[in-house]
C-alpha cells in the first residue's frame, strides 16, 4: 500500500495530465512575455527547472509547519536568493551576454506561480523524495512548454532557430508578441488534449474543467486534498509515515480528478465537454 | 442553450452572408476599375485562403465542409478589399488563415465567434506585414496626393485645406488606400441596404461614427477646420468599411439598441486612440477586436442595470 | 499640476497603450486565476495598485543611491525583490497582529503581491526613467490594468462556458488561451513591442 510511486506515474501526472502551463495556465509570464527564441526559452526554462526542484525540496523539508500565507511569500525569498547570485555570477564573470529582456525576467522567474501552485498541492504535502521527483517531472513539462514555444516562435516569428537564420519565404512577426505565444500555447494544449484523450481516456475532460472555470487564486491549505492525512488529527495508531502510496499520487477516476480540482478551487461540475 | 443561441442557429448563414457579398460587390467593382486584374488577384487569394483553411480544419475535425454558409467568402473577400492592391498574395491568404482557422472555427463557427474573423484577421496581417499592408504606392500616380493616403496625411499633422475638387476625390475613393474601402458614397449606400435589411445593427455603427467624429473635433490630427477633421478621419483607411461590415457582425455585437450604442461607441474611441498614440496607419480592425472584447462586459452590466431597476419598480 | 498630469499620462499608458496584462503577458497567469472571481476584482486591483505604487517608489528611491545607480540587473533584481517581499511582510503582520485579518485574505493578499505583474513594476519604472510621480502613475496603471484583464477574461470565459458549438479538441482550456490571444491581439493596436525590448 505504501510503496513508493514510480517515476513514470509521477512523470504522467505532473508533466502530462497536470502540466503546469497547459493545463494549470501558471507560469504564462515568463513564456508569453519572453520565450521569444529557441536561446531565451532555454535559458528560461533551466532557471525555471532548477528553481522549482530547489523550493520544492526546501518547503517539503523546511516549511511544512508554517501557515500558508507565511510559506508562498517564502518560496519566493528563497527562489530569489538562488537566482540573483547565479544570475550575478553569470553577468559578472563569465562572458555569457544576456539581452536587457533576460537580465530582467530572469529575476522575475522567481516569482513565477509553476513554483507557488507546485509547492502548496505537491511538495509540503509529501515527502523530500517525492517533492523532488513530482517538481522534476513538472519541471520537464514546464520547460518541454516553453522549450517548444520558444523553438515555434523564433522559427515562425523570426525564420530563425537558434540565431541561425532559416531563410524562410514568410516571417510572421506577430508571432514573437504575447498574442502570437498565447496562440501556440492554445494548439499546444488542445494537440495534449488529443493526446490524453486517446492514451489516457480516463482522464479525459479535466481540460475542459479547467477552462471551464479556468483557476482560481491558490488553493486554501484545508482545501487541498491531503494526499495523507494530517498527522495531529489522527489517534496514534492511525498515523502513516511520509511517504505516499501509489494510489494516493495516481489520481484514476472521475471523483479524484473532481476532488484535485475542487483543491484549485474549480467548480467540477460545470464541466464544458462530456470527456 | 441560452436565447441568443437560439436565435443564432435560428438565423440563415447563407441569407446572412448574401447580402454582405451583395453589398461588397460595388467596393469590389470600383477596385477593380481602379487597379485592374490585380485587385481580383487579391480578392481571389483571400477567398482561396479561407475556403482552404475551412476545408482543411474540416477534415482535421471531422466535420462537414459547408461552402454555401458564405460565411468564409465573405471573410476572404472583405479582408482582401481593405488592403493595398499591390499587396503580395500570400498576405491575403495568411489572414485567412488566421480569421478561419484561429477565430472562426474554435469558437464554435461565425454565429459563435465572439470576434469578428475578418477584423482578426486583418489585425494579424497588420502586425506581421506592416510594410506591405501600408503601402499605397501600386498605381497610384493618377491619385490625389499621389501615393500618400489620408491615414499617412493625418498622421503628419500638417496644415490641410479642403476644397470641392479634392472633397469629391475623397468621397468617390480617388486616394491611395484600401483598394475597395476607400470609396465613402459606396459605404453609405451599403448603410442604406443595411437600414432596409437590418437596421438595428446599424445603431452600433451609428455610436461609432458618433464617437469618432467627436473625438476628431475635440482632439485634431491636423491643422484645419474641425469639419476638415472629422471629414478626413471618417474617410482616411478602411474606417467606415469596418463599421458597416465589421461592427454588424451578427454574433459579436451586444444586444439592445442602448449596449449597440455603447458597444460602437467603445470601438469608436480606441479607433480613434490607437490612431492618435498607436504604431499603425488603420487601426479600426484592433478597435472591433476591443470592442468584440467588451461586448460581454456591455451586455452583462446593462442586464445588471436592468435588474437593479427592474426590482426597484416592482418594490414601487 | 505637472506631476499629477505626468501621474495620469504614465497610468494611462500603463492600462492602454502598454497595458501590462494583455500586451506584455506581466500577471497573466494571476489574471485568468482571478477571473474566475469577479467579487475579488476591486480588493485585488487596490492591493496591487498598493503594493505597485509602495513598492515602485521605494525602489524608485533606492535607485537615486549613487552606489546603486550601476549595480548589475541579478543585484537590482535581489534588492527589487527584497524590498517587495519585506512591505509584503510588513502589510500582513499589520494586517494579522493588528486588524486580525483572516488567513484566506492573507493568502489573496500573497496573491496581490507576490505576482510577477508587481516584482516588474519597478524595473518598467527604472527601465522608463519614471519621476516620483510616474511612478505612482505606473503602479496605479498596473492595478487598473489587472483589473481590465480579468473583467474581459471574465466575462469572455463565461461566454466560452454557454458556447457548445465548441469544437471537442479546442474546448476549455485552448478556447481560453485563444480567447486571451484575440484580446491581447487588440491591444497590439497600441504597441507591437516587447516591453523590454
Amino acid at each position: 500500500m505504501n510503496k513508493t510511486p514510480s517515476f513514470k506515474d509521477i512523470f504522467l501526472k505532473n508533466a502530462v495530465i497536470f502540466n503546469p502551463v497547459l493545463i494549470q495556465l501558471a507560469g504564462l509570464c515568463p513564456v508569453v512575455a519572453a520565450s521569444t527564441s529557441l536561446k531565451s526559452s532555454a535559458m528560461l526554462s533551466a532557471v525555471a527547472f532548477a528553481e522549482l526542484i530547489a523550493v520544492s525540496v526546501i518547503a517539503s523539508a523546511l516549511l511544512k509547519k508554517l501557515p500558508r500565507w507565511v510559506r508562498v511569500p517564502l518560496y519566493f525569498v528563497i527562489g530569489l536568493a538562488l537566482i540573483c547570485p547565479a544570475l550575478w555570477y553569470v553577468e559578472t564573470q563569465t562572458l555569457t551576454v544576456l539581452s536587457m529582456s533576460m537580465k530582467i525576467f530572469i529575476p522575475l522567474i522567481a516569482i513565477n506561480s509553476v513554483v507557488a501552485v507546485h509547492c502548496e498541492q505537491f511538495a509540503v504535502k509529501n515527502d523530500v523524495k517525492t517533492a523532488f521527483f513530482s517538481s522534476a517531472a513538472a519541471g520537464i513539462g514546464a520547460s518541454l512548454v516553453f522549450v517548444t514555444a520558444g523553438a515555434l516562435r523564433e522559427i515562425i516569428g523570426s525564420s530563425s532557430i537558434g540565431g541561425i537564420e532559416l531563410n524562410l519565404p514568410v516571417a510572421f512577426k506577430g508571432m514573437t508578441l504575447p498574442f502570437g505565444c498565447l496562440i501556440l500555447l492554445g494548439f499546444m494544449s488542445a494537440v495534449l488534449k488529443t493526446f490524453i484523450g486517446k492514451k489516457y481516456p480516463e482522464y479525459f475532460g479535466v481540460h475542459s474543467s479547467v477552462a471551464a472555470k479556468p483557476g482560481d487564486e491558490l488553493p486554501e491549505k484545508e482545501d487541498i486534498p491531503a494526499q495523507q492525512p494530517d498527522e495531529a488529527s489522527l489517534p496514534a495508531e492511525e498515523k502513516i509515515p511520509d511517504s505516499v502510496s501509489e494510489e494516493d499520487i495516481k489520481i484514476k477516476t472521475e471523483e479524484e480528478i473532481e476532488e484535485f480540482f475542487k483543491s484549485l478551487g474549480l467548480d467540477f461540475e460545470e464541466k464544458g465537454d462530456e470527456g | 442553450m441560452s436565447d441568443k443561441h437560439k436565435k443564432q442557429t435560428a438565423v440563415k448563414l447563407s441569407g446572412l452572408y448574401g447580402d454582405y457579398l451583395v453589398m461588397l460587390v460595388a467596393p469590389l467593382v470600383l477596385a477593380v476599375y481602379q487597379y485592374g486584374a490585380r485587385a481580383l488577384a487579391v480578392v481571389a487569394s483571400g477567398i482561396a485562403g479561407a475556403v482552404v483553411t475551412d476545408i482543411i480544419f474540416c477534415l482535421l475535425l471531422g466535420r462537414p465542409f459547408l461552402l454555401r454558409d458564405l460565411s468564409n467568402v465573405f471573410t476572404g473577400a472583405a479582408m482582401a478589399l481593405m488592403m493595398p492592391a499591390g499587396v503580395p498574395l500570400y498576405v491575403p491568404v495568411a489572414a485567412s488563415f488566421f480569421a478561419v482557422g484561429i477565430v472562426r472555427i474554435p469558437f464554435g463557427g461565425s454565429l459563435r465567434s465572439p470576434f469578428v474573423p475578418g477584423a482578426a484577421g486583418f489585425a494579424f496581417a497588420s502586425v506581421c506585414f506592416k510594410e506591405q499592408i501600408f503601402d499605397y504606392s501600386y498605381n497610384s500616380a493618377s491619385k490625389l496626393m499621389g501615393e500618400h493616403s489620408l491615414g499617412y496625411i493625418l498622421s503628419q499633422g500638417k496644415s490641410v485645406h479642403l476644397d470641392a475638387i479634392n472633397v469629391l476625390d475623397i468621397l468617390s475613393g480617388n486616394v491611395a488606400g484600401p483598394m475597395g474601402a476607400g470609396c465613402a458614397l459606396l459605404m453609405v449606400a451599403c448603410c442604406a441596404v443595411l437600414l432596409l435589411k437590418r437596421k438595428n445593427s446599424l445603431l452600433t455603427v451609428a455610436g461609432f461614427v458618433a464617437v469618432c467624429a467627436v473625438y476628431a473635433v475635440i482632439f485634431p490630427r491636423v491643422n484645419a477646420s474641425a469639419f476638415t477633421s472629422v471629414f478626413l478621419e471618417l474617410s482616411s483607411g478602411a474606417l467606415l468599411f469596418a463599421a458597416v461590415f465589421f461592427l454588424t457582425d451578427y454574433a459579436s455585437v451586444p444586444d439592445g439598441a442602448v449596449a449597440k450604442l455603447i458597444c460602437g461607441g467603445i470601438c469608436g474611441l480606441f479607433c480613434m486612440l490607437m490612431r492618435t498614440m498607436g504604431t499603425y496607419e488603420e487601426t479600426v480592425c484592433f478597435a472591433v477586436l476591443l470592442a468584440n472584447g467588451f461586448t460581454p462586459v456591455i451586455n452583462s452590466g446593462i442586464g445588471a442595470i436592468r435588474n437593479r431597476f427592474g426590482k426597484k419598480e416592482a418594490a414601487q | 499640476m505637472k506631476a499629477l498630469t505626468e501621474l495620469f499620462i504614465v497610468a494611462f499608458y500603463t492600462v492602454f497603450v502598454q497595458n501590462l496584462v494583455l500586451s506584455s503577458g506581466l500577471g497573466i497567469s494571476e489574471a485568468i486565476r482571478v477571473s474566475a472571481k469577479p467579487g475579488t476584482f476591486g480588493r485585488i486591483a487596490v492591493m496591487i495598485s498598493g503594493f505597485s505604487v509602495v513598492t515602485g517608489t521605494l525602489c524608485g528611491l533606492i535607485d537615486m543611491i549613487p552606489a546603486v545607480s550601476g549595480i548589475s540587473f541579478a543585484m537590482r533584481g535581489l534588492i527589487y525583490g527584497g524590498v517587495l517581499a519585506a512591505v509584503f511582510a510588513l502589510v500582513a503582520v499589520i494586517a494579522k497582529f493588528i486588524f486580525g485579518a483572516s488567513d484566506k485574505f492573507l493568502s489573496t493578499l500573497g496573491i496581490a503581491a507576490l505576482n510577477t505583474l508587481v516584482f516588474a513594476v519597478p524595473h518598467i519604472n527604472n527601465h522608463a526613467a519614471y519621476s516620483l510621480a510616474g511612478s505612482v502613475g505606473s503602479g496605479i496603471g498596473a492595478g487598473a490594468a489587472f483589473v481590465l484583464a480579468a473583467l474581459l477574461i471574465n466575462k469572455g470565459s463565461q461566454l466560452l462556458k454557454e458556447n457548445e458549438d465548441i469544437p471537442e479538441v479546442f474546448r476549455g482550456t485552448p478556447a481560453m488561451l485563444f480567447y486571451v490571444a484575440m484580446i491581447s491581439l487588440a491591444f497590439a493596436g497600441f504597441s507591437d513591442t516587447n516591453i523590454f525590448g
